[in-house]
Formats: C-alpha cells, sequence, structure tokens
C-alpha cells in the first residue's frame, strides 16, 4: 500500500512537472518568436516561478487537478484490471492518458471553449498533455506490478 | 501702530481662511443614489437618445427604452439575434452624434458565423431607431477571423471628432498570441467610417498584410473607451490575474498585450516575464490585484464641479466606482465610490451632469447618481 502511496505521489509529480514546463515553454518559446530576449536564465526562472505558482497563486491548483484526475483514472484502472490480462503498466499509461485528455477536454466544455491551461490551446498542446499522463501512468503501472494476481507473469 | 496693524492681520487671514473653506466645500457636492430600474437581464450600455431617454442594451438580447427615468416594458424591435452565452449577446448601444436629426444607432453583438456556426464574429451594424422598431439595419463591422470562444469581445464603440467610429474588439481569450499580429482583429482598436468604409489616414493601410481598419494594438479584452474633448483616446482592459489597464492610446501604437503584461495567468502560470519593451507603450496606471474594469466615462458634467475632467471606471471585482483624477494625461488621483451595489457593469455620463450606473446580472439595476440638494 505505502508503494502504491509513493508511486502515485511520484506519477502525480511527474505528471504535473511535465504539464507547468509544457505551458512555460509554449509561452516562452513564442515570446522567442516574436524576438523578445528569452535567454537560459529566463527559462530557468520562469520554469521555476511556475511551478510554484502554478500549483499555489492560480484560480485552480494544477496538481489538485491533475490529482483528482490521476486518482479517478488510476481507480478505474484497478476494477477493469480484474477483467483484463492488458499488462499493467500499459493499463495505467492509457488511464494517466485518459485522466489528462478529461482535463484538456471537458474544461473547455465547462467554460465556454476556454482553454485555462495556456499550453492545451493547440492540439499539439493537448497531444503533449496526454503524453504526460501516459507516462505518468505508465511510472504507476509499471512501479505497482508486483503482488497483483492479474499481471502477466 | 504695531497694535492696529496685529487685529487688522488676524481678521485678514481669518477671513481668507473662511473663503478658502468656503469655496472648498460649495464645488463639493454630495452625490445620491437612486434606482430607476430593476430587474434588467444582464444590462451592458447605456447611450442617451435625448435629455431624459436612453436606450440600455441586455447582453441576453433586448434593446430597451427609459424615458423620463421610467422603464419601457415593451423592448424595442427589430434588434438582430445574438449569440448570448459566455460573454456574448448585445453588448454596445451608441447613439450617432447627429441622433436628434438621423435617428441613426450602432449596436455591436456577438452572433455565430453564417458559414461555420459553431464560430461567432463580433459584429457591428448601423440602424435607425423610428418609434420603437430598429430599421434599415446594415452590418459596417465583423470581426475577422471568427473564433471559437465566447469571451473577450472587447465591443465597445467611440466617436471620434472626425466622425469615424472606433471599435474595441477583444483577444478572444485562446488566441492573445494574435494580439501581436495585424492580419486580424483580436485584441485590436479598430477605426472605421459608419458606412463601414475604410478610412484612408488609418495607420496601417500602406502596411504589407496588414488588416486596414487596425488603429491600435496589442490589448486584451478593452471595456472602456473614451474620446475627450481635446481628441485623446482612452482606453481601459482587463488584465488577467492583476495587470488590468488605462491606456492613452494612439494610433499605430503596440500595447503589448501579451508580450509585456503585469499579470499572471488564471493558471497562475506566467504569461511573459516582462513588463516593458522597445516599441511597446506601457500603460497609465495598472491594478494588481484586479478589479476588473468594466466601463468608462469621463465627466464633463455642471452637477459636480470637483469631478470635472475626472474618469470614472465602473469596476465588477469587487463592485465599485473608481474616480480618477488625471493631469496632463496622468492619474493623479484614485477614488473608489458607490461599493454598495455589487458588480457594476458600467457607468456613462448624462446629458444633465448625472451619472449612471448599471449593475451586473441577472437582476441588473438602473442606478442614478445626481446631486443631494
Amino acid at each position: 500500500m505505502i508503494k502504491q502511496i509513493q508511486a502515485f505521489l511520484i506519477s502525480l509529480i511527474i505528471a504535473t512537472f511535465l504539464v507547468v514546463t509544457q505551458t512555460t515553454a509554449s509561452n516562452l518559446i513564442w515570446l522567442q518568436s516574436i524576438n523578445m530576449p528569452v535567454d537560459l536564465q529566463l527559462v530557468i526562472s520562469t520554469m521555476a516561478a511556475d511551478l510554484v505558482d502554478m500549483n499555489s497563486r492560480g484560480a485552480f491548483p494544477t496538481i489538485a487537478l491533475i490529482f483528482v484526475g490521476l486518482l479517478i483514472a488510476f481507480i478505474t484502472a484497478r476494477i477493469i484490471a480484474i477483467w483484463t490480462r492488458l499488462k499493467k503498466s500499459y493499463l495505467y499509461a492509457l488511464a494517466g492518458g485518459a485522466a489528462l485528455f478529461a482535463i484538456v477536454a471537458l474544461m473547455p466544455l465547462a467554460f465556454y471553449n476556454l482553454d485555462l491551461i495556456a499550453g492545451a490551446r493547440t492540439l499539439a498542446g493537448k497531444a503533449y498533455l496526454v503524453f504526460a499522463g501516459v507516462i505518468a501512468g505508465y511510472y504507476f503501472g509499471s512501479h505497482t506490478q508486483q503482488g497483483d494476481s492479474n499481471e502477466d507473469h | 501702530m504695531k497694535i492696529i496693524k496685529l487685529p487688522i492681520l488676524c481678521v485678514g487671514l481669518l477671513l481668507c481662511s473662511g473663503s478658502a473653506f468656503s469655496v472648498d466645500e460649495s464645488v463639493k457636492i454630495e452625490p445620491k443614489t437612486e434606482i430607476l430600474a430593476q430587474g434588467l437581464d444582464h444590462p451592458w450600455s447605456v447611450t442617451f437618445i435625448a435629455d431624459n431617454e436612453m436606450l440600455v442594451t441586455e447582453l441576453s438580447g433586448k434593446l430597451r427604452r427609459v424615458s423620463d427615468g421610467l422603464l419601457n416594458p415593451a423592448p424595442i424591435d427589430g434588434v438582430p439575434e445574438v449569440l448570448f452565452a459566455g460573454q456574448g449577446g448585445l453588448s454596445e448601444v451608441l447613439a450617432d452624434p447627429n441622433f436628434a436629426d438621423n435617428g441613426l444607432i450602432y449596436l455591436s453583438f456577438s452572433a455565430p458565423d453564417t458559414d461555420q456556426p459553431k464560430l461567432n464574429r463580433l459584429n457591428v451594424i448601423q440602424a435607425r431607431l423610428k418609434g420603437n422598431v430598429l430599421v434599415d439595419h446594415k452590418t459596417i463591422f465583423q470581426s475577422d477571423p471568427p473564433r471559437r470562444t465566447a469571451a473577450h469581445y472587447g465591443a465597445r464603440l467611440a466617436f471620434l471628432a472626425d466622425g469615424t467610429l472606433l471599435i474595441t474588439s477583444g483577444d478572444g481569450f485562446n488566441y492573445r498570441e494574435q494580439a501581436q499580429a495585424l492580419d486580424n482583429h483580436f485584441g485590436k482598436i479598430l477605426r472605421i467610417n459608419t458606412d463601414g468604409s475604410i478610412p484612408q489616414d488609418n495607420p496601417f493601410t500602406t502596411t504589407p498584410n496588414a488588416l486596414p481598419d487596425i488603429w491600435s494594438y496589442g490589448h486584451r479584452n478593452l471595456q472602456g473607451l473614451v474620446v475627450a474633448d481635446d481628441g485623446t483616446v482612452y482606453e481601459h482592459e482587463h488584465g488577467p490575474q492583476g495587470g488590468d489597464e488605462l491606456n492613452l492610446v494612439l494610433p499605430g501604437k503596440n500595447y503589448g498585450w501579451p508580450a509585456i503584461t503585469y499579470g499572471v495567468d488564471y493558471s497562475g502560470a506566467m504569461i511573459s516575464p516582462f513588463t516593458e519593451h522597445p516599441g511597446m507603450e506601457q500603460p497609465l496606471k495598472y491594478w494588481d490585484p484586479s478589479m476588473a474594469p468594466s466601463g468608462m466615462t469621463l465627466y464633463r458634467g455642471e452637477m459636480f464641479p470637483h469631478w470635472q475632467g475626472d474618469l470614472f471606471i465602473s469596476a465588477l471585482v469587487p463592485g465599485d466606482v473608481r474616480r480618477l483624477a488625471m493631469e496632463d494625461n496622468q492619474v493623479v488621483e484614485e477614488e473608489i465610490l458607490f461599493t454598495e451595489f455589487g458588480r457594476i457593469r458600467n457607468i456613462a455620463s448624462a446629458p444633465n451632469g448625472s451619472l449612471i450606473l448599471l449593475t451586473d446580472g441577472k437582476d441588473g439595476k438602473l442606478i442614478r447618481v445626481s446631486a443631494k440638494n
């Protein structure tokens, strides 16, 4: 159980880090494209600021949003795992991707088509965020395999 | 000699101080407020068509008339269908400077795109008010390209002294970077003639790939627009979290959004680490935290002499009016007024010198601010 909680927290941190840094990167790449003076020091300081502020200063803490999404997705995956023989790491990767997809797809529906996570405004951005969920889910699945009777042996 | 002079000096000083005191007191008129109408459905804008007659838009799509302080229960007919969603709907109403002669008014509103109904545009029409009906509609502006979102329309209108019309067009929320490009209407102030044609002296008419109706750019969601008697144009715009701005607008200038900003995104992310950059204008004033500026008027009336020349900005958060005293185009004083009504959607000056407030929401109120005595 402790191992599962630990794996969940690390997967949450992975997903949050990837989501936040993608937003930072998309903002800075655009600024550089219009010849604003973006250098490495600015990239690091902005990324650090976003990692703190997107989880404390925003209208919603990004980590809390992802926490809820991953929790629901992983619980659902755990139930599905009873009936499927899919490798657990793949199943949780799918679940992680589904969680992030739900966040980037459902949030605009609730807010008049507005993408409140700036990095999710483009199709490529949405795809990357879903991929971040896949990575987080894969980590969780591959670090909680032992002791699950339904896994391939 | 000294004994005689001292009392005279004292009396003189007393008289001087007394007269100065009485002058200050006489010009500071206390305001009183009275609710003229309530139950308005998201009132958004108000314009006077006669000394005691005004038109009020409801975002949900109705145009209402208030005559001698009484709301006409019958809305004005002939208003186009609008997209009432999010922040969209029937937005600004503005009477033509020669309304008494030509009966023309201008309306801005969001509406679905005719070819792609899932997308929508900001529209501006000219129409003639005949009795209680709008006739002779003419579309004089449509924002381009159409948008998917129902937010950040801007949609304020104002006339310049030369009779051309300024239109504020917001960044559409999802399209903020487009505010820095000149090939679209996101995050711009536009200038057109009242027949929809483009004035030849607009700043970007000869710029390759630029839309010729653009007058200034780099704006976010501009919901206050005022033209002073000397031609100075003031606009204010919503920032994200922090970064609401009051700007003095000049043609051809770039106001920076979102490359420079004093606000951060709703997610907490830094939209830009820059607050200034060569070639981008600084605001006259910015607010952090945000107060969500929603409308603006320049006070020119006689009813409150001590307010003459001041800008009044209505605010949604937490809900009040900001009086800004201006000196040489700089804000020298800010006073918070009318905090008792909640979110205030717009403010206007009446011909008799009173102020008109519109409160936000489904049970919107029309409030008159006039002199107490």
